[in-house]
């Protein structure tokens, strides 16, 4: 049995982050949102989507092979309106 | 983070995997010159897979997989013949380009040896080590030319440490494009190490980066630093150093000029190399018949990883990663861009040669040298960081440590006076 704390998703028992993980799989974009072809290898694609945090935002590195485009697609806790000058 | 199909995607090299496959585009050391020359067969494995590589009497190359194509047994234990190799069981010898000449027990007039052929790669020997290419060789898809980069042709003396290591070679790369560790594992770290054993950690390792920057460019990425005290004007950042994809790290600084090599053994072991060129300007060089090599440490006598050292600490946070590091359950920050962006490399590469076309830095011209853009000034720490690198790295374990030592010292004292 894994203890897992529910306010963070911490497994104690294992010292890692399942939530964060089921998350990741939820929420990584599917389809590439240049071309519409599938991301994932589950659903016959050839891209790629390698997440990151920057402060409360999700972002997700995308690369698509059928068309060649590759960005960052943004799951964002808040829209900020203004930027810091750096 | 990746999905576990993801991570298996990027970590598996098998043949006929989009890894695998992408990765048999590429030549790797195989072995060392002086192994071959000293006996001229030897195992090697490569991508997952066993091969013997030998020299013949005139100085040619081969390499065909290990077992033989008739019952298998080692062709590592293979005799050598003037034109290939020849099975120690029964006698089949096959020819450099893999074609079978000879099934000694089989009747002349039947044409069975003509159905039977090896998987010869291609060898080449450049800079003390023997090179291999084991991918696809066809009118469509020839095997590419093997890159003389700059390090393993110039002036300088040599050596080679190397350890074989037990992890994905892909996580390996990763710290190729992860500047920031350098100044907590290098820095904070080695300070920790030093305190607790009595040594002096080297102050040039712990500065704090400023700025981080990478660019995609026709060998690889090129990584760039602006650490503490420096400006965008300085090597770090002016220059930089690539990561030499998809296996290979350009480094170097005060008059050290060097390769880190990652050769995927197979899934889970790397060959980790150090090749070295240590070339001061206003000094002549000793001849070196042979490169030196030698193997780097990687566990203490207790057991733990050594870390006094930098390679050493560089080894301990690639293998305490696991074997396949699970990326499932990683998290990455801003500062891990450098490695987001060498997945996508990875996986454009593999989109590149499931269509046919040549992977980055497939290289089809002949010729001399290719030169890569590597900073000279490291960490804006002059030359001092020449003695720090081989006292505090793994040139402390070369066999010619001393020598030199006193060579970057004498070719110093040189340039004072001159």
């Amino acid at each position: 049995m894994t203890l897992v704390d529910p306010t963070l998703g911490l497994d104690l028992g294992r010292g890692w982050f399942p939530a964060d993980a089921e998350s990741h799989r939820r929420d990584a974009p599917r389809f590439c949102p240049s071309c519409a072809a599938p991301l994932g290898l589950a659903e016959g694609g050839h891209g790629l989507a390698t997440e990151y945090w920057v402060a409360g935002d999700r972002v997700f590195a995308c690369y698509c092979a059928a068309c060649d485009w590759s960005g960052d697609i943004v799951l964002a806790v808040r829209v900020v309106g203004h930027e810091a000058s750096d | 983070m990746l999905t576990a199909e993801q991570n298996d995607e990027l970590t598996d090299i098998a043949p006929g995997t989009p890894m695998g496959e992408l990765l048999r585009r590429y030549w790797y050391p195989v072995a060392f010159t002086r192994e071959l020359e000293e006996f001229p067969v030897k195992h090697a494995k490569l991508l997952g897979e066993d091969w013997a590589v030998y020299k013949t009497m005139s100085g040619r190359y081969g390499i065909v997989p290990e077992a033989c194509p008739h019952r298998r047994a080692s062709m590592a234990y293979g005799v050598v013949e003037a034109n290939g190799i020849r099975c120690p069981y029964h006698g089949w010898l096959f020819g450099l380009d893999g074609e079978c000449l000879e099934q000694p027990a089989e009747r002349e007039e039947t044409n069975f040896r003509d159905r039977v052929r090896a998987k010869a790669g291609k060898v080449e020997e450049l800079g003390g080590l023997v090179w291999a290419y084991v991918g696809p060789d066809t009118e469509q898809c020839p095997a590419p030319e093997l890159p003389r980069f700059d390090v393993f042709v110039m002036d300088g003396v040599r050596d080679i440490g190397w350890a074989d290591l037990p992890c994905n070679f892909v996580q390996i790369m990763e710290n190729a494009v992860d500047p920031h560790h350098v100044e907590f594992l290098h820095g904070r770290y080695f300070q920790f190490m030093g305190q607790q054993h009595g040594f002096e950690a080297p102050a040039s390792f712990a500065k704090k980066h400023v700025k981080v920057g990478f660019d995609a460019f026709e060998w690889g990425i090129i990584k760039r630093r602006v650490v503490e005290g420096a400006t965008e004007a300085d090597d770090d950042w002016a220059v930089g150093h690539p990561l030499v994809f998809p296996y290979n790290m350009r480094v170097g600084g005060a008059n050290i000029e060097q390769m880190q090599i990652r050769v995927p053994i197979d899934r889970t072991t790397t060959r980790f190399m150090l090749y070295s060129v240590h070339a001061p300007e206003g000094i002549e060089f000793p001849e070196q018949p042979v490169v030196p090599d030698y193997q780097i440490p990687v566990f203490g006598e207790d057991g733990r990883h050594r870390t006094d050292y930098v390679e050493g600490q560089d080894i301990m946070a690639w293998v305490t990663q696991g074997p396949i590091t699970d990326r499932t359950v990683e998290h990455l920050g801003r500062s891990d861009v450098g490695v987001t962006m060498l997945r996508r490399m990875f996986k454009a590469e593999m989109a590149r040669v499931a269509a046919g076309e040549d992977p980055l830095g497939t290289i089809r011209e002949p010729h001399e040298r290719i030169d890569l853009p590597c900073e000279k000034n490291k960490f804006d720490a002059g030359p001092q960081f020449a003695l720090d690198f081989i006292d505090m790295a793994s040139s402390r374990f070369s066999p010619q440590a001393d020598a030199l030592k006193k060579l970057h010292i004498t070719a110093w004292e040189g340039r004072q006076k001159a």
